[in-house]
């Protein structure tokens, strides 16, 4: 149970609460018997197909009760019914499940039968427009996440099915409007790390697919950051995806652009944990790549202050204190 | 200063054997599908607790094995329930438990677990197709338990949980999914069981796992998200595997799924003031176990069993906890 706050009921109102509760406990013991027992006997019948419909909106998370009704639609239904009846109960059961996550938004049967009716669309509407059904439908799904990512925009169940979506439609949206929306989302809100998280995800492809030029990107990337780091330098959503952009620091110039950057920040606020360890990093990524560019004093001088850098972290960041000795001991028997 | 906190052992024993006892309540049979988990729960908070005869074994055994699936080959989450790889695994980490898994037909369970695994390598909870890196686990879990690793294309499946990996270290449901502490506790336990942890980005994954503590103590399962204390089981664990555990402040942290004990009537709950469960309550008294707290058996961080029961099994790896503390 997650976030459900403790409730204390004195006798006689735990005891009203029994008795008002009874007939609820009555009717949802008889009803999971009756479905039971026709599970059991293989009755595949609407009266059957109806009473799961009950019981999962009094319990969706009942996953034997969503096989079974799964089992009824392609065991008896699918085969009796004409492609035109079929897409109209997937429709249906499409409907059912939106209002469904809308009250539970985390229950992961509800978006998985959502899943599986979209797979059991027909062809149709005619042999001339084969796509027709599943085209509206994935259409549909698109709206129904984005409105779930609207109320709660860390929903990783949202986001699952989102990328889900995006890999099945039948006519494939572009990588940049996905980016566009990742934009959206961050500018909304720097802290959303599921959409810094999707933004790396889709500009990964957009580079291994030569659709963008990781050098020009790299540099906008680096100033959509620059301003979330100054809106909030302690929120680590924006620092973690720092960290994927400079990845192994293999260009010095940004690497060092980047330091002097993130010091000028430190500069100004001068307890942002996050300049200072990310400063550690990268200085570290400097001396172990870089070495060569930066003369033997520097080098020195470099190691002085990462180590300068880490004894206050110890102190501004307790909780990693021990994270932080360990990386001293290492920086300090670096060879450089 | 009042006095340290302590774990309350004698009111959540009490607590977890009141739990089969509301059988008038609705809320007991709304919850029948998590119902073999919810006795694993139990029953490993028990054993780590010292407090393992205080439910009965026989009416235990007797109630899983009532849960079998005959025509899947696998346990259900209640009996008449459908099988479900989750509950296979609960069932059989009970029995072993109990040790009483020569009641298993082996080779039933097996083909059932196997029967699972997707092209990818990632494995479907049941015959309807959901994938998880959950499931995942489970399968490598159960086969490891009933001595039929074997038997695992393991590249297949070591391949899906790499491809699993983010630039953050950690690892999501599917590919493609966000870093999460949970997935990253099953996909770092199945590699160690595995042993493949050389898949890990070590470094960067332990520092995304210190960062999950947050100034109250208590840990989140992703950047910039509410602190629970399940994560308390799922970011330790990975970090008793990574031997990175002394990365976050235990002292903190043991404050704090503390302060989310139900004292009036027993168990611990996801946070302060919430409705305690069974849930939290193993995985509360788990993470204590792993940060040495004093007083309890030791956990196995890779198999969420006792460590005495995965020593006897010859399966412990090589993890490390804190010391216990007297
Ligand atoms: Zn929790």
């Amino acid at each position: 149970m997650h976030g459900v706050k403790r409730i204390r009921y004195s006798r006689e109102a735990l005891e009203a609460k029994q008795q008002r509760d009874k007939a609820k406990l009555q009717e949802y013991l008889a009803l999971t018997e009756e479905i039971i027992s026709r599970k059991k006997n293989g009755d595949y019948s609407h009266e059957a197909f109806d009473l799961t419909t009950r019981m999962l909106r009094v319990n969706p998370e009942f996953y034997t009760v969503w096989n079974y009704r799964k089992t009824i639609l392609v065991k008896e239904f699918f085969l009796k019914s004409t492609p035109h009846q079929i897409n109209d109960v997937l429709s249906g059961d499409l409907d059912m499940t939106t209002a469904f996550l809308k009250q539970h938004p985390k229950i992961y049967a509800i978006w998985n039968h959502r899943r599986w009716c979209l797979e059991q669309v027909p062809e149709g509407p005619t042999e001339a427009d084969p796509n027709g059904w599943k085209m509206a439908n994935w259409k549909k799904e698109l709206y129904v996440v984005e409105k779930m990512l609207d109320v709660d925009a860390r929903n990783f169940h949202a986001w699952n099915y989102r990328r889900y979506v995006l890999a099945s439609m039948p006519v494939h949206r572009s990588e940049q409007s996905e980016l566009d929306y990742t934009t959206r989302k961050i500018e909304a809100n720097f802290s959303n790390f599921s959409a810094w998280h999707q933004r790396s995800k889709v500009l990964t492809t957009l580079w291994e697919t030569g659709k963008a030029n990781p050098a020009q990107n790299r540099e906008e990337e680096l100033e959509l950051v620059r301003n979330a780091m100054y809106t909030d330098p302690f929120d680590q959503s924006v620092w973690i995806y720092h960290r994927w952009l400079i990845g192994e620091g293999s260009d010095a110039t940004i690497l060092q652009a980047e330091i002097s950057s993130i010091q000028e920040l430190l500069d100004e606020q001068p307890d942002s944990k996050w300049c200072m360890e990310s400063l550690v990093h990268y200085k570290q990524l400097l001396l172990r790549n870089h070495s060569a560019i930066i003369g033997a004093e520097d080098r020195q001088v470099v190691k002085t202050s990462c180590l300068d850098l880490l004894l206050q972290l110890q102190h501004v960041d307790s909780e990693r204190k021990n994270r932080y000795g360990d990386l001293a001991v290492r920086i300090r028997d670096m060879d450089i | 200063m009042g006095a340290e906190p302590k774990l309350n052992i004698p009111l959540h024993v009490k607590y977890i054997q009141s739990l089969g006892e509301n059988k008038d309540d609705l809320t007991y049979h709304l919850t029948a599908h998590l119902r073999m988990n919810a006795v694993y729960w139990g029953l490993t908070a028990l054993y780590i607790m010292k407090n393992k005869d205080a439910l009965d074994r026989e009416e235990m055994i007797e109630y899983v094995m009532s849960c079998w699936d005959e025509q899947a080959g696998g346990f259900g989450a209640h009996p008449d329930h459908d099988a479900h790889i989750h509950a296979t695994l609960s069932a059989i980490q009970i029995l072993v438990m109990q040790d009483a898994l020569d009641r298993v037909d082996v080779d039933r369970v097996t083909k059932f677990i196997l029967s699972l695994q997707q092209p990818s390598g990632v494995f479907a909870g049941d015959a309807f197709g959901e994938i998880d890196t959950r499931f995942l686990y489970i399968a490598v879990q159960a086969l490891s338990l009933l001595g039929r690793l074997h038997e695992l294309d393991v590249e297949k499946t070591v391949g899906y949980i790499q491809r699993c990996r983010n630039f953050d270290g950690g690892f999501g449901a599917i590919i493609g999914a966000e870093s999460h502490a949970a997935q990253v506790f099953v996909c770092t336990a199945a590699l160690a069981i595995l042993d493949r942890l050389d898949v890990i980005d070590q470094e960067t994954l332990a520092w995304w796992l210190s960062e999950r503590q947050l100034p109250n103590g208590g840990l989140n399962g992703r950047p910039e998200k509410l602190e629970d204390v399940c994560y308390s089981f799922w970011v330790l664990s990975a970090l008793s595997i990574l031997k990175k555990l002394n990365w976050i402040d235990a002292d903190k942290l043991i404050k704090f799924i503390l302060s989310a004990e139900d004292l009036e009537h027993g168990g611990i709950a996801d946070r302060p003031g919430d409705q305690p469960d069974v849930f939290h309550t193993q995985f509360g008294v788990a993470g204590l176990s792993l940060l040495g707290y004093p007083g309890l058996e030791d956990i196995d961080p890779v198999y969420c069993l006792p460590a005495k029961i995965t020593e006897a099994k010859g399966l412990r790896k090589d993890w490390e906890a804190l010391p216990r503390r007297v």
